[in-house]
């Protein structure tokens, strides 16, 4: 797991290699620490959690702006919050 | 690029379809009745496919629901069990002997309790490892494999005092008989009831009537707040002036939206469900058109008739493949049934290392009626192992298929899990699907002791592993100013 600042505004986590619940438990926490407006991209390789993480996310009402799957088996989702 | 490994993909799957079809026939060839383990072995394929599909998981319901208030799990899983318990009645109409109830005592919610707590450690509960190994998850396997040998050790070791002196003597029943009597004396025969007993003793009253009063309970503690607040900001910023009130159809609005947004599981529930009775039917069919009542009677030579094995029956016997008590079973339940053949697998490793066939078998558990087959002879095992290819095939078509082995960390967690997984399902006679999700839908009360231990035990679960990723988060740099 890796957590990395790219600019003052935007942030990344990789989670992969993890399985469920640690990969939304982390992207939730880890939205925790930003401030509204900062936008954090999440690598995900266990199908099950994206959806959750996506649901998550609509509950606590952050934005998603884009879902991508740069190489097979993994899902990148930015998450605005 | 992108394309290429797309298609070499779709090879892939096309590939496990291909070693499906020829291990069939293979079987098929070998003797006719065969045919009845490799039905089993393309439901496993079916369930598999619609399990990765509605990421169909136990360990996610509760946990989700509990450490990050995501109740789409757990809604879906309900939708599927109110589906499965209309089909139930179907089932017990037309073959009245194809379920039993099991007994129900404390042993349920302690089983339960530690199964719920093995299952959030491990990631996964039993059927939702066996789905998740298919996507090529090696930490699942580690799951199932500490699931398996756990089960059998504990199996051949402290179980039968454990039955014997805590669950041999419980009550066993389903609401239809306290409803509408007939149990008197012990043995009950489903047949006296009629489908309209049926239906509301054990779908209306064990099934759907529990699970709508748990689905408004998850609407209210969970949902309601945040949607009403989202729907007071949305009207607020329509309207000019005034709070806006929320009211009951505002209630009805947010548990619908709490539906809709388990749509996929739901889909893949009610499937399943579909997929769970028509193998009762068929297996039920096949059972009757090759003549025998349980798959030990192939294996074995006796037919229910009492005459010679046809044709369609293998040319050989496997007297060592069946219960050394029963002499003539093996483990062959006719429905969607998971921790057992794991189980027997474990326990024919064993065997096949060198352990005798006294010491694994003679206890109530492999003795009395499952055996230790070999595992191509095991029906529910075939189950299994289809469910995984099947869930192989689905995630390579859909690109989500990904090899991936345990960190230390999570190799830890996954023994940890799998092996209380393993105990609590001994326990309980079951796991989530054999002592929750059939026993509830098929009006056994059993099932709902079971899944609030279950509850109980995701939630001590959900708290160790919560303070686990606080303690690593504190570790990591954030490098964030908050603001104070």
């Amino acid at each position: 797991m890796k957590f990395s600042k790219i600019d003052d505004n935007n942030f990344e986590l990789d989670v992969t290699g993890y399985v469920c619940p640690h990969p939304q438990l982390y992207t939730l926490k880890s939205m925790e620490k930003l401030k509204d407006g900062m936008v954090l991209s999440v690598l995900i390789d266990n199908p099950s959690s994206v959806e959750s993480v996506e649901q998550a996310c609509s509950e606590k009402g952050f934005t998603i702006l884009d879902k991508s799957s740069p190489k097979s088996g993994v899902t990148a989702v930015k998450i605005q919050k | 690029m992108a394309e290429a490994k797309s298609s070499k993909k779709t090879v892939y799957a096309m590939l496990v379809l291909a070693f499906l079809a020829i291990i069939s026939l293979l079987y098929y060839i070998s003797a006719p009745a065969y045919l009845y383990i490799v039905a089993y072995l393309w439901f496993g394929f079916l369930y598999g496919v619609l399990q990765q599909y509605g990421r169909f998981c136990f360990a996610s319901a509760w946990r989700d629901l509990i450490m990050i208030k995501v109740p789409r799990m757990f809604v879906g899983i309900m939708i599927g069990m109110m589906v499965f318990s209309v089909i139930a009645v179907f089932i017990f109409t037309y073959y009245p002997d194809r379920y039993h109830t099991t007994p129900l005592g404390l042993h349920g919610l302690i089983g339960g309790l530690l199964f719920g707590m093995g299952m959030v450690f491990a990631g996964g509960c039993a059927t939702g490892s066996l789905y998740k190994t298919g996507e090529g998850n090696m930490i699942s396997l580690t799951v199932l494999l500490s699931l398996a040998f756990s089960q059998a050790i504990f199996a051949v070791t402290i179980f039968d005092r454990i039955f014997d002196k805590f669950i041999a003597g419980l009550p066993s029943f389903s609401v239809t008989e306290i409803l509408f009597g007939g149990s008197e004396g012990g043995h009950v025969d489903y047949a006296q009831y009629s489908f309209w007993q049926h239906f509301v003793g054990d779908a209306l009253l064990n099934a759907i009537l529990v699970a709508m009063i748990l689905l408004v309970a998850v609407y209210i503690i969970v949902v309601r707040k945040g949607f009403l607040q989202r729907r007071v900001q949305a009207a607020a910023a329509n309207a000019d002036g005034g709070t806006p009130k929320t009211g009951f159809m505002d209630d009805l609005a947010g548990f619908w939206s709490m539906i809709a947004s388990s749509k996929r599981t739901a889909i893949a529930a009610i499937l399943i469900g579909v997929v769970a009775a028509t193998q009762v039917f068929t297996l039920g069919w096949m059972a009757k058109k090759y003549d025998f009542v349980n798959f030990g009677n192939v294996l074995v030579g006796n037919t229910k008739s009492g005459g010679e094995p046809p044709a369609t029956w293998p040319d050989k016997t496997y007297p060592d493949d069946v219960a050394m008590r029963s002499g003539d079973t093996v483990f062959d339940p006719g429905y969607w049934y998971i921790t057992t053949q794991e189980a027997m697998f474990a326990g024919w490793t064993m065997k096949a290392a060198g352990l005798s066939r006294e010491t694994m078998e003679d206890n109530h558990y492999f003795g009395d009626y499952n055996g230790l087959p070999r595992p191509w002879h095991s029906p529910a095992l075939l189950l299994s192992f289809g469910l995984i290819l099947g869930a192989s095939f689905k995630s390579l078509l859909a690109r989500e298929f990904k090899w991936k082995f345990p960190s230390r960390e999570l190799f830890v967690y996954a023994v940890i899990g799998g092996t209380l997984m393993g105990v609590g399902a001994r326990i309980a006679l079951g796991c989530n699907i054999g002592a929750f999700y059939a026993p509830a839908a098929f009006g056994d009360p059993s099932g709902w002791v079971f899944f609030v231990g279950m509850g109980v035990g995701a939630y001590l679960s959900a708290k160790i592993v919560n303070w686990w990723a606080n303690r690593k988060m504190a570790d990591m740099d954030f490098d964030i100013d908050i603001e104070i």
